[in-house]
């Protein structure tokens, strides 16, 4: 056998970047504000998050693979003890004075994001698109219905009733044609899912940020709307990126290009 | 066949008879960092398909010979 003989490496650019602005984040936090230790969060999770956007190389196989591991056990135990918090505070709640609502909320991202990111793996970003806009588009369809059925037609003009609607169809449309518009033009798909995040950020959230919910909820209400139209619509532009197949149907077996 | 099957390599044998490779020096070749291929060579870890292959490229040997399924193979 083969005696090592390789000596000491430095540690990469990205790793010593990160673990700096960690140790300059606690510092600033500790000394300065307490607000600065998201400079701490940006070194913790910001390799990783430029990673996962394919914006950051660096890593072969095995460390990817590594780092996946340790995220799903860390999104294990976070999302257990996240649980285990929000039941013993809810349990034995009212005397506590504490709000559970911002665990919930964190929880409610952990198990979104899970799960948008296995549908991902397991149908790729064309199908998982498709198949989020037309679940999206069916439950605001109930809704428009339910809402359509519930008014009452008889105190409102003609004229009222065909801008209801139509404001109706033009709420639902939209995510039956980007479902179609997924299989076939990503790229295009992907621009304009993260044009409707935009827009829903835009005008629907400080219109929620100004109304009754408080901000937990209005937190959580665009967390449940926002990941999957923004998570659709990266991976989309990212399929769309690399898309050096020629085979635009989704349905169809198609050939792909392996990269290692 | 089950998801029992344990791959087991002969990396570290091959790497042996180079005169003077080091797991550094045969993880530049395949572009890959030292850590995996210790990781390999251990038996922690499994290489994909393409990393396997440019193992077996370095070697100049067929795949086959460079990794195997072990005899204590689940049949199910």
């Amino acid at each position: 056998m083969t005696e090592e003989t390789a000596g000491y490496r430095f540690p990469p650019v990205t790793a010593l970047v990160a673990s700096g602005l960690v140790a300059v984040g606690v510092l600033l936090f500790m000394f300065v504000h307490e607000g600065l230790l998201v400079v701490a969060g940006f070194g913790a999770f910001g390799p990783g998050v430029l990673r996962e956007l394919g914006w950051l190389g660096g890593l072969d196989e095995f460390q990817r693979q590594a780092a996946h591991r340790a995220g799903y056990h860390a999104y294990l135990v976070g999302g257990l003890a996240a649980v285990l918090v929000v039941s013993a505070l809810r349990g034995f709640g009212p005397d506590t004075g504490i709000s559970t609502d911002w665990i919930t909320l964190i929880l409610v991202v952990l198990w979104i994001t899970w799960l948008f990111s296995t549908l991902l793996t397991y149908w790729g970003a064309r199908m998982t698109a498709k198949r989020v806009l037309l679940t999206f588009g069916s439950f605001w369809a109930v809704f428009v219905i339910a809402m359509l059925v519930s008014e009452q037609w008889e105190e409102v003009s003609p004229g009222q009733t065909a801008l209801a609607i139509l404001w109706a169809v033009l709420l639902v449309v939209p995510f039956f044609v980007l479902a179609w518009l997924a299989g076939r033009r990503p790229r295009m798909a992907g621009l304009l899912l993260l044009g409707v995040a935009a827009v829903v950020s835009v005008v629907l959230f400080p219109t929620w940020a100004g109304g009754s919910l408080d901000w937990s909820s209005v937190l959580l209400t665009a967390t449940l709307l926002l990941v999957p139209l923004v998570g659709s619509g990266i991976a989309l532009l990212r399929e769309g990126a690399r898309a050096t197949f020629t085979c635009p149907r989704p349905d169809s077996p198609r050939s792909t290009t392996l990269s290692s | 066949m089950d998801s029992r099957n344990k791959v087991t390599n002969r990396v570290r044998d091959f790497r042996g008879q180079v005169d003077g490779m080091t797991q550094q020096d045969l993880a530049d070749r395949v572009g890959v960092t030292r850590q995996t291929i210790i990781s390999i060579e251990g038996g922690r870890y499994n290489p994909s398909v393409a990393l396997a292959l440019r193992l077996a490229q370095t070697f100049g040997v067929p795949v086959e010979n460079l990794f195997q399924l072990s005899e204590e193979e689940h049949h199910d």
